[in-house]
């Protein structure tokens, strides 16, 4: 089931999200991440844990990087986020570097 | 519901903030620390990116980046003075394979931990003005490494030594010594230049400048240009593969000034193997390598062009003022074409087609052309030459080249109207004896004089031309109409020439032979029936006849002789002696040309259908002359005394100058009034300056002639001098 070019999404919660690698890759820190020369863990492993970010907040991102992905190619739509997650969102896109 | 939510908000947060104290930040670091030390060690694979990174992310959300990013340089640092270390302690050769394998090794951790420390380079550093993370490691790396004083002389020694000893045809490891550049220009491009390149440049300056010595001592010129193109095209391929590409212009330039500026001159003046030696041995691939050579360095290419420029008019001279040379025209023309054909191949092979050097071979031709005052005539015998036999089988291309050849020559002229006249005088004789080759290549070249000369220049020759053609019209109605008269006299065949355009002879008396009379009367009405208020008068000195003669024993030869002849000859039909005087007194021919014809009739071996007594070479008024009854030749046709072009004796070229000369008299004084009128007043040298450049397309004249031909303008009143200025002309209408 796993193929090559996704990426897993750990959250603090240990939910795991699959996702392919050119949407993990909207994110810069996780581009990083994957693409250092060093051996990190991270590569080796294909997958990646946010103990400090949690599943409610990690499953937007995951959305909103597929909808990014959408939009640069043409598909101009709109993303809603929640009042809620605001906050939470935008520390962690900060994280991200998203 | 959004009550419950801000509390889990707020609990959060607070879970965030007990965990800021001072010890937070140095457990932070020290896990930081940790990893670096794990990095620079290669042990980097156990280590959980994210987990840096949200550790480096934290302090610097917490503030303490300033505490992160001094304890980084810190680390760093030693860790860079360890690998200097160590790389000191290399030896020799490993030297630089040491250095190159930090280096790699250095760029390596240092990406992996600006990846970790990317938020802190994000937004951190920015605000704080400090360097980012790669550039501070590529600095860290020069001040500890590059710059420590052991190691950067001995690196630059080491480069140096590589690439001496390339020089001397060793082979070194290429790629390492593109790494080690490389390495130092991403340090920065004046690390490259001051570390490297700088000394790079003077080492090389010192090593060619030994090394042209050495060369140019030991080779000849040819030998030396190969050498100094080699060690060029050797340098160019040096920097294209492990230099940067911006020092290839700074090394060429070292080549060329040390191997080439400063022995330039020497170069070209060697003695037997310079230019000149190039050029006269048609050392195409040597020229053409010392064209390329020297078009690198300023001023090299006029040296080359002055050098040529002067041996071209040096060996031009020569050729003009030889003797051997001038006395065979034809001769003396085509060694000038094959000189021009000689430099266009050097220029053209060579030269590339440069058209400095193009101006410069025309302006030397041109300068030595007209030192002989005698070369128009000789170009246009050459032409004659060619017209009358030399085209014979030649193919209309050809034609068209040599033509065109002599047409260059013809430009470099400067008295364009001596030719003219010599031309024509040429063109009579050609067409009035028959003896062109080719029609089509006489007309050609007309259209050539026409285009370079305009219409002026040409149009007596075209009417020579015309008359011919009108002449056989002429000669096809009388005998049309007068055709059954004939019977069986005598054949007559007439040019008609108008007077104007051919040159002009001066009328000779000459009595014809009765049987001719005939016929020319006949001739005579016919023509003036048809064209009325036309004078003809007959020019015996430009006729031929052909006379059947029998011999004592029944040879029959037919005898192709001029008109002055046949009527000599004619006389012997009545009588088998002759005295001179009584030849004289019934032709009424003019005495040097009585000579002339009895000579070649007489006293030309092979020819003499009559004898003469006493046997001598010359005639005097004393001779008697006998009809030669023991005449033989192999052939039946015989042809007496033509008269060919030849080169002009003395006399007669200091005649035609004097003509030409008068010609121009009158062109001049057009000129003058010319001027005069379109501008009213003018000065002395103005009017001289504008009459020249006017008539300068025929000839170059002379200013004592101009202000000559002023002053009988101003006697013929029709120019006066100003009152007040003396210089000063004005026009009178």
């Amino acid at each position: 089931m796993k193929r090559k070019d996704t990426v897993k999404l750990i959250s603090a919660d240990e939910m795991e999200f699959v996702i392919d690698k050119d949407a993990a890759m909207v994110s810069q820190t996780i581009r990083n991440m994957l693409t250092s020369p060093g051996g990190f863990a991270e590569t080796e492993l294909g997958e990646v844990t946010f103990p400090e970010i949690s599943a409610v907040i990690l499953e937007k991102i995951c959305q909103y990087f597929y909808w990014a992905l959408q939009y640069s190619r043409g598909k101009e739509t709109e993303f809603h986020i929640e009042p809620e997650l605001t906050l939470e969102l935008m520390m962690a896109a900060n994280y991200l570097h998203t | 519901m959004s009550a419950q939510k801000k509390k889990a908000f707020q609990i959060e947060a607070f879970k965030h903030r007990v965990v800021v104290d001072p010890k937070y930040a140095e457990k932070t670091w020290k896990i930081l620390e940790h990893a670096i030390h794990e990095i620079y060690n290669h042990n980097a694979s156990g280590l959980s990116f994210e987990e840096l990174y949200r550790n480096a992310y934290n302090m610097v959300l917490h503030k303490f980046g300033e505490k992160l990013y001094s304890g980084l340089v810190t680390t760093m640092t030693s860790h860079l003075k360890e690998i200097s270390n160590s790389i000191e302690a290399a030896q020799g050769g490993l030297f630089l394979d040491e250095l190159n394998r930090k280096w790699a090794e250095h760029n390596k951790a240092l990406q992996m931990i600006r990846d970790i420390l990317m938020y802190m380079d994000r937004t951190f550093i920015p605000n704080t003005h400090k360097t980012p993370v790669h550039e501070l490691g590529l600095n860290l790396w020069r001040d500890v490494i590059i710059h420590s004083h052991a190691i950067q002389s001995r690196l630059q020694a080491i480069l140096l030594e590589n690439v001496r000893r390339e020089r001397s045809g060793e082979v070194i490891d290429r790629g390492l010594m593109r790494s080690i550049t490389k390495m130092l220009m991403d340090l920065g491009p004046s690390v490259y230049q001051d570390d490297f390149e700088k000394h790079f440049l003077e080492v090389s300056a010192d090593f060619y400048r030994l090394e042209s010595q050495e060369f140019i001592e030991s080779c000849d010129c040819g030998e030396y240009l190969k050498k100094a193109e080699r060690r060029l095209n050797e340098e160019i391929e040096r920097v294209s593969h492990y230099l940067d590409t911006r020092s290839e212009v700074k090394i060429t330039n070292v080549v060329e000034t040390e191997m080439i500026e400063s022995h330039i001159h020497r170069l070209v003046q060697m003695e037997n193997s310079g230019l000149i030696n190039m050029i006269v041995d048609e050392k195409y691939e040597d020229l053409g390598r010392m064209y390329c050579l020297f078009r690198r360095v300023s001023n090299g290419l006029v040296l080359i062009r002055d050098v040529m420029t002067s041996y071209i008019r040096d060996t031009g001279k020569q050729l003009l003022t030889d003797p051997e040379r001038l006395k065979d025209p034809v001769d003396f023309v085509q060694h000038l074409l094959d000189l021009k054909d000689k430099y266009d191949k050097i220029i053209t092979s060579a030269f590339r087609n440069d058209k400095t050097f193009q101006n410069a071979l025309n302006s030397s031709f041109e300068y030595f052309i007209n030192l002989n005052s005698r070369s128009p005539e000789f170009i246009s015998l050459f032409v004659d030459d060619k017209l009358r036999k030399g085209l014979r089988g030649v193919t209309e291309e050809d034609v068209e080249l040599l033509l065109d050849k002599v047409m260059m020559l013809f430009r470099y002229l400067q008295e364009k109207d001596v030719f003219e006249k010599y031309y024509k005088q040429h063109l009579a004789k050609r067409l009035l004896s028959g003896k062109s080759v080719s029609d089509d290549a006489e007309r050609s070249l007309i259209v050539k004089l026409k285009t370079e000369c305009g219409y002026q220049f040409t149009s007596k020759l075209e009417g020579m031309f015309t008359d011919m053609k009108t002449s056989q019209d002429t000669m096809q109605g009388f005998h049309a109409s007068h055709g059954s008269d004939i019977g069986d006299g005598p054949m007559l065949s007439v040019q008609v020439l108008t007077t104007g355009s051919w040159p002009t002879q001066p009328i000779t008396t000459c009595n014809l032979p009765a049987e001719i009379l005939g016929i020319c009367e006949k001739f005579r009405n016919y023509y003036l029936g048809t064209h009325t208020g036309r004078r003809l008068s007959w020019q015996t000195n430009m006729g031929t006849a052909d006379l059947k003669a029998t011999f004592g024993k029944g040879q029959k030869h037919e005898l192709n002789v001029s008109t002055y002849q046949m009527c000599v000859l004619m006389l012997f039909n009545d009588a088998d002696r002759l005295s001179y005087k009584e030849i004289e007194q019934v032709t009424e021919i003019p005495t040097s040309d009585l000579k002339r014809c009895l000579q070649s009739l007489a006293c030309v071996k092979g020819k003499n259908v009559l004898r003469k007594e006493p046997m001598s070479k010359d005639i005097v008024d004393t001779d008697t002359f006998l009809f030669n009854d023991k005449y033989t030749s192999k052939f039946f046709k015989v042809k007496i005394g033509t008269v060919a072009a030849q080169r002009e004796s003395e006399p007669e070229n200091q005649e035609t100058r004097q003509r030409v000369e008068e010609d121009r008299k009158p062109q001049i004084e057009a000129a003058i009034v010319r001027i005069m009128k379109a501008r009213r007043v003018l000065d002395h040298n103005n009017i001289v300056a504008e009459v020249t450049k006017q008539l300068q397309s025929r000839f170059l004249p002379n200013p004592v002639v101009i202000k000559k031909r002023i002053e009988s303008l101003i006697e013929r009143e029709f120019l006066e001098r100003d009152k007040g200025d003396r210089k000063l002309y004005r026009y009178l209408a």
